[in-house]
């Protein structure tokens, strides 16, 4: 829905001539393990340096904890720990030391995802760049996403352009469907 | 004059003074556009408020004035007044002296108003006799009514007396009735309230205001419940008359408001939300008086120069603020706290000594306005105790006893929000004092105590707590009764059970599922309950116990924090991370050598005292993946058997339902004022901890839940030790 809304202003601002049919789609671009993951830029709220996460017991392992973000506190999530993307190399290091330090060196930025009832803060290793689609780039069709080895309901839709493919996950809905657990039950 | 009458005083001030700066404004309204029946109907509705309220106080000089403003806007409705330019002239001096006679209560001037009063009444008899000449015994009636005010009672004649206007509006009154009252309910909210509190303050305390409230909607004649017991008595015709009336027109009134008066409705709303909040600690709310009221003034002080009157414009002392309001301004304190501990914090670092003292007179002011913020959410605990007489006298019909309420400490001050959250948990507890507690009358009698029981409910301060006890004189709680119930319920095996001490049998009243009620009744007994009460209390930082004798009764003692927003807490590290336990479970520090430390079965023990207490290794339960391990073998003894056995170590010991524990921590820091905030979804649902806070240094700093570790704790110990038994 939001997405929908969005581009109705996107529309609406669109001045370059370009005359496109299409609506133009802008998402902010980030690398999670080796693939290149998007979001809707009207769930990000900021970006800002990872600060000193402090661990909540009784979690799963990409609850990283929470942090101190401009005088709140909230919940930062590492996705390429839920997605299974960590590569070898960062596993390795992981698996020697458990200190915050080493993952906060490879974890520089947080993008804080702003909801109605809450914020959450994803982990992500360089400054994601902005990144406009039309919105027929988007491939949302079932056949794709089921194939992938993410929740149904992670995916928006996944971008093809040149030689790049962009996953658009929706991170919202992963968690209401529960698709992000916040207690080892 | 007790504190509570004076709190209704100035609550009627404050709305009197709103209703007749209403009045003056309506008043000028209607005189420049005599054809807006809204303002008439408002006028109308306003008078009668006022004296409903004033008739409630017993402000006798207030009641009358209004209600013969009251009656000659019945006739200007019913168009038996002209609204002619005599006529406000009049109503301008009537509304004038009624605004002085409001300034009187505070002044104790003597203020005489006969002179208007004879004057309106005398264009009232001059309307009724023209527009009513058969009805001519009316008139008299009314007016030695209206003069003689108060304590007659009801004239039969006036009664039978057949009323043509009435009469006529009959069957469709029928109909309106029900759809009245709510519109005139939400029209009068503000107001309606204050004449609901005042009836109550002067009606037996038995009859609650929602009995009235539902007559009022069911039945056609419910102000005269209402009015019966207040001081002017009335004829019950017209008030009714008067009621069904205005009715309809205030319904279209509510939907349309004309624009001079959409200001005062928004505002209304605005109360109105407040109300709605406040709902479950009704009569607690703060006085009133609008925010926009400058604005209403600089209104008013136009109309003053137009009328050219020659007077000075009322200020009421009070004001009325929205609940989220002052949680607003307490956030943005609790924000500048944070900050101002951010640059101490920096400042320490760079500079010591005397530069600190530059911060002094920052952090002096800064806690004085933190204080002040939280003063102001303060309210008296009698505001919520005194509903309990109808709690009390519900139940006890129910059970067939009789039981009367003690109320000690009602003046104890304590957060609103406190008592929001612990209200539903202290009417279950007084419930359960007449339920469980209190006998019926005649084994009371055979006990050779009195027929009727007492429940009381006291409240006191004790350091920065709020002591809340609800005690009765009845049964007290048999032990032997809940040992049995105890093995019964497979809490326990019988042989531990029997090794319980009296105090910890009775900690059991609190396990979820527990109920003592040897049967199921209407009032108590379905097994939720004192385990809810006990979460409540612990949810706002508190604690719970009780006492009981047999034969004399019982006694539960809750121990409150009288401001949630700040609490005292002792810091600690635990690795890098800084951690908190709330001070209110803290009982002491101390320092334990390894071999100090004992292991028994599952778990750790200590002396402390002359006790031995349970010890735990916070990093053992921090660190487990899922609160499940803790039955995994030696699950708590990972820790220690890490350490060297010549270590140190911190240990606090936490007291939660006398129970001890002792933590063993990292480092202890320093015990510190706190803001605590609860952590926010979506990791809402994390048990040991209770919220969050961010220290000086912007580092997080976690608050962990000592009751929970303690239920915990008990919990699997009381499960190993029937795993061993089996």
């Amino acid at each position: 829905m939001e997405l929908e809304t969005h581009n109705e202003v996107l529309k609406k601002s669109e001045t370059n001539g370009n005359a496109v049919t299409d609506e133009k789609i802008l998402l902010i671009v980030f690398k999670l393990g080796e693939s290149e993951y998007a979001l809707s830029i009207d769930q990000i709220k900021e970006v800002v340096l990872t600060p000193r996460i402090s661990e909540i017991p009784q979690t799963p392992p990409y609850i990283k904890g929470v942090a101190n973000i401009r005088g709140t506190v909230i919940s930062i999530i590492d996705l390429e720990a839920r997605f299974g993307l960590k590569s070898k190399k960062e596993k390795a290091v992981v698996d020697e030391s458990n200190s915050v330090e080493e993952e906060e060196e490879s974890s520089n930025y947080t993008l804080v995802i702003e909801s109605d009832e809450y914020k959450i803060g994803i982990l992500v290793k360089e400054v994601p760049n902005t990144f406009s689609v039309n919105r027929s780039e988007i491939d949302s069709s079932a056949g794709i996403i089921r194939h992938s080895s993410l929740d149904e309901n992670a995916i928006n839709g996944i971008v093809k352009i040149d030689e790049r493919m962009i996953i658009l996950i929706n991170i919202l809905s992963m968690m209401e469907t529960g698709g992000l657990k916040t207690t080892n039950e | 004059m007790s504190s509570k009458e004076e709190e209704y005083k100035e609550m009627f001030l404050s709305e009197a003074l709103q209703n007749y700066e209403q009045l003056n404004e309506l008043f000028t309204v209607l005189e420049k556009d005599k054809d807006d029946t809204e303002a008439i109907d408002s006028i109308f509705r306003i008078t009668h408020t006022l004296k409903g309220n004033a008739m409630g106080m017993g402000f006798e000089a207030i009641a009358e004035l209004s209600h013969v403003m009251e009656d000659v806007f019945s006739e200007v409705k019913e168009g038996n007044i002209k609204l002619s330019k005599s006529l406000f002239d009049n109503m301008f001096k009537a509304n004038d002296k009624l605004g002085t006679l409001i300034d009187a209560l505070t002044t104790d001037e003597k203020v005489s108003y006969k002179g208007i009063l004879t004057k309106l009444n005398v264009i009232l008899r001059k309307a009724r006799e023209k527009n009513q000449p058969k009805d001519e015994a009316e008139t008299p009636d009314t007016n030695e009514k209206i003069k003689g005010t108060t304590q007659e009672p009801v004239v039969p004649e006036t009664e039978s007396q057949p009323e043509p206007e009435p009469e006529k509006a009959n069957e469709p009154q029928e109909d309106t009735v029900s759809e009245t009252d709510t519109s005139t309910e939400s029209g009068k909210k503000p107001f309606g309230k204050l004449g609901e509190m005042t009836a109550r303050l002067f009606k037996s305390t038995k009859q609650s205001e929602e009995e009235t409230d539902s007559d009022i909607s069911t039945e056609p004649e419910p102000e005269s419940s209402v009015e019966s017991t207040q001081p002017v008595s009335e004829t019950p015709m017209e008030t009714e008359e008067v009621e069904n009336e205005q009715s309809p027109d205030i319904v279209e009134e509510e939907q349309e408001l004309p624009e001079p008066y959409f200001e005062n409705n928004v505002v209304e709303e605005e109360v109105e939300k407040v109300v709605e909040e406040e709902k479950d600690i009704e009569p607690e709310e703060e006085q009133v008086e609008e925010e926009d009221e400058i604005e209403e003034k600089e209104v008013e002080e136009e109309i003053e120069e137009e009328s050219a009157t020659q007077r000075k414009i009322a200020f009421s002392d009070v004001v009325q603020i929205p609940i989220r309001k002052l949680d607003a301004l307490m956030n943005q304190v609790e924000q500048l706290i944070i900050e101002r501990d951010r640059l101490m914090a920096i400042s320490d670092i760079d500079i010591n000594g005397r530069s600190n003292s530059d911060f002094t007179s920052l952090q002096r002011i800064t806690s004085d306005l933190q204080y002040s913020v939280m003063d102001v959410r303060l309210v008296q605990i009698g505001f919520l105790f005194k509903k309990f007489h109808r709690v009390i006298r519900d139940v006890a019909s129910i059970e067939s006893k009789q039981v009367s309420l003690v109320l000690k400490g009602t003046d104890v001050e304590i957060d609103r929000n406190i008592l929001k959250i612990m209200s539903d948990s202290l009417v279950h507890l007084v419930r359960n004092s007449v339920s469980h507690g209190i006998e019926d009358a005649q084994t009371r009698k055979q006990r050779g105590k009195p027929e009727e029981g007492v429940v009381t409910l006291n409240a006191r301060n004790e350091k920065d707590n709020v002591i809340v006890e609800i005690s009765d004189d009845g049964n007290g709680i048999e032990t032997e009764i809940i040992r049995k119930k105890i093995v019964e319920k497979g809490l326990l095996n019988k042989e531990l059970a029997d090794q319980l001490s009296e105090n910890e049998v009775l900690l059991y009243i609190f396990e979820p599922g527990f109920s003592n009620a040897e049967k199921i009744t209407e009032v108590s007994g379905r097994g939720v309950g004192m385990d809810v009460v006990k979460r409540a209390t612990e949810s706002i930082g508190g604690q719970i116990s009780v006492e009981t004798e047999v034969g004399k009764g019982s006694t539960i003692i809750l121990k409150l924090p009288s401001s949630m927003a700040v609490k005292g807490a002792l810091l600690f590290l635990l690795g890098k991370q800084e951690f908190a336990f709330a001070l209110t479970y803290t009982e002491a520090v101390i320092s334990l050598y390894k071999h100090e430390i004992y292991m028994i079965n599952s778990g750790l023990m200590c002396k402390y005292l002359d006790k031995t207490i349970s010890v735990i290794f916070l990093e053992d339960l921090l660190s487990m993946d899922c609160l499940d391990e803790i039955s995994d073998e030696g699950a708590f003894h990972n820790t220690y058997h890490k350490i060297e056995d010549d270590q140190k170590l911190d240990v606090i010991v936490v007291s939660h339902s006398d129970r001890f524990i002792g933590i063993v921590v990292d480092k202890l820091l320093q015990q510190k004022e706190i803001v605590e905030k609860t952590i926010s979804k979506p990791l809402d649902n994390v048990k040991l901890l209770t919220g969050t806070t961010i220290l000086g240094n912007g580092n997080v700093c976690l608050v962990v839940d000592a009751a929970a570790i303690a239920d915990i704790l008990f919990k699997s110990t009381n499960k190993s030790k029937i795993m061993e038994m089996v």
